[in-house]
């Protein structure tokens, strides 16, 4: 079973990792006891491709503590190809450009020594 | 399971103070008990809610701590958090406490102080309520999470800011006939669309304010109901559901799922549905919220929320009124007290005792609340007979 620990440390590399059920196929990212499809435990590490399509986004104004200085940043749900959903920032795309189906690739940020998820132009 | 009755409701002031959530609630309570014309010692146990205390006043423990400042240090007591629907979700507890019969008469309220730190400090500790790992680390705020709902929600439905704006100029408008309300002035729409931007689409006045407030009701069995001061208003249903914490695993932004569900087991567990409600106090955080909540609760279609705000339906003196306290828009929120406010609002309006804000013949009511990012939603209704 793939920890969070782990999975951030694969996502620094640039890999971003799912899991599938080996039972019924369901993709669960990030991983979960039971799967939501069939309640089988018998996942299979699953490598995204790490393309999506943007299916909301917004550009936060007002921070929170901690994050003020780097307003404002926009944060959009992407559609990974492989069929889940992933939170991350976008980077490197003029917020005037953002848009609903937009195609986007997964990118690794680094804050404060932490690895969170991203996402830049294809 | 016995029926139950709300027999006393007590709400402080919303808005700013300079006392502690636990003297917020003790002032609540206080009333609540009076209104149902009981003394402190008929009351046999606590169910709190309180969200953020940790952060802004330091202090955990908060249901014992309630309970002393009421002068009740006896009862058992205990905090709910499920974020902003804590407290309607210790009132659905309460409930199945008295319906039960483990106990004749329960306390149930909330509280919450907040405007003793800076905005950067509250918008951070509400962000808690979102996954600290996956979430928090990229500076997700809660204006950003209704602002993935909108933009969802406007791409799938048409939905306007204008309609979005219409939902803050009505609950400005029932906040007037509120003296409890945190605000109390007309808005325009143009005013809301030429609002800062928080989290694009979702402007300063889409946004409830941070408030500091206390809320209480006194839930009753009948046999205790029927001998009460005030007429008792029933509890027909209070149900709870949930969804994904993630947003990514949301699949789809435009709905609430939670709120669906919660929405048929109160419906069904009340022999009722969408059509017998009179009147509505649900969890407008943010104008889309509103939107969202009344498609869910099947008060209008999906898609067509927007729709309806904009065309005075849920005004009050629409088809179905909605939020005539003011909601969270207008009246405030103060997290932790939030629920118990809705419930509070809902009983004075079935009693027919609203005044100006009254919805003419109210028998039905529904109170919905719901929980940061979704992932938690509360729907009761109420009846009087």
């Amino acid at each position: 079973m793939l920890t969070q620990k782990e999975f951030f440390e694969k996502a620094g590399a640039g890999e971003l990792q799912a899991v599938r059920c080996s039972r019924c196929g369901a993709l669960a990212i990030p991983p979960r006891a039971f799967c939501p499809e069939c309640s089988e435990r018998a996942w299979q590490p699953a490598p995204l491709s790490g393309d999506g399509t943007i299916t909301s986004y917004t550009v936060i104004r007002v921070a929170p503590r901690g994050f003020a200085g780097e307003v404002p940043y926009a944060i959009a749900a992407v559609h990974m190809k492989e069929g889940v959903s992933l939170l991350g920032r976008v980077v490197d795309i003029p917020f005037d450009k953002l848009k609903v189906g937009l195609a986007v690739r997964f990118r690794p940020l680094t804050r404060n020594g932490q690895t969170a998820v991203g996402f830049g132009p294809r | 399971m016995r029926r139950v009755a709300v027999i006393g409701v007590g709400v402080t002031k919303f808005g700013r103070h300079d006392r502690t959530s636990a003297e917020l609630f003790a002032e609540a309570a206080a009333d609540a008990l009076a209104d149902a014309g009981l003394p402190a010692t008929a009351v046999q146990a606590l169910y709190y809610g309180n969200v953020v205390g940790s952060e802004t006043e330091k202090q955990l423990h908060t249901s014992p701590q309630a309970a002393s400042v009421l002068g009740l240090p006896a009862v058992p007591t205990t905090r709910f958090e499920t974020a902003c629907a804590s407290s309607h979700a210790a009132f659905r507890h309460a409930v199945m406490e008295v319906g039960s019969g483990v106990s004749d008469v329960v306390l149930v309220g909330g509280a919450e102080r907040v405007l003793n730190v800076t905005t950067e400090e509250s918008t951070e500790y509400f962000a808690y309520a979102s996954d600290a790992r996956w979430e928090q680390t990229l500076g997700l705020t809660f204006p950003g999470v209704f602002a993935l709902v909108a933009r969802a929600h406007m791409t799938k439905h048409g939905t306007t800011e204008a309609q979005m704006a219409a939902v803050a100029v009505k609950n400005h408008k029932h906040g007037t006939l509120n003296p409890k309300a945190q605000f109390q002035k007309e808005i325009t729409i143009e005013q809301v669309l030429k609002s800062a931007m928080v989290a694009d689409p979702l402007k300063l006045y889409d946004c409830c304010p941070f408030t500091d407030g206390g809320a209480a009701v006194v839930i009753a069995s009948e046999e205790v109901a029927k001998a009460a001061a005030r007429r008792p208003i029933w509890v027909l249903a209070s149900a709870a559901a949930s969804d994904w914490m993630l947003i990514g695993d949301k699949r789809d932004l435009s709905r609430v799922p939670a709120t669906e569900r919660a929405a048929a087991a109160a419906y069904r567990q009340a022999g009722l549905g969408p059509q017998d409600v009179n009147v509505v106090e649900l969890h407008d955080c943010f104008t889309i919220a509103e939107i969202v909540a009344t498609e869910g609760l099947g008060l209008f279609e999906a898609g067509t929320g927007g729709v309806a705000a904009e065309k005075g339906w849920t005004s009050l003196g629409g088809k179905i009124p909605v939020n005539p306290s003011g909601g969270l828009k207008a009246k405030g929120h103060p997290i932790g007290a939030t629920g118990a406010a809705q419930i509070a609002e809902v009983v004075t309006q079935l009693r027919h005792d609203a005044g100006p804000r009254q919805v003419d013949g109210a028998r039905v009511g529904l109170t919905h609340t719901l929980g940061g990012n979704t992932a938690t939603v509360l729907v009761s209704l109420f009846g009087r007979d």
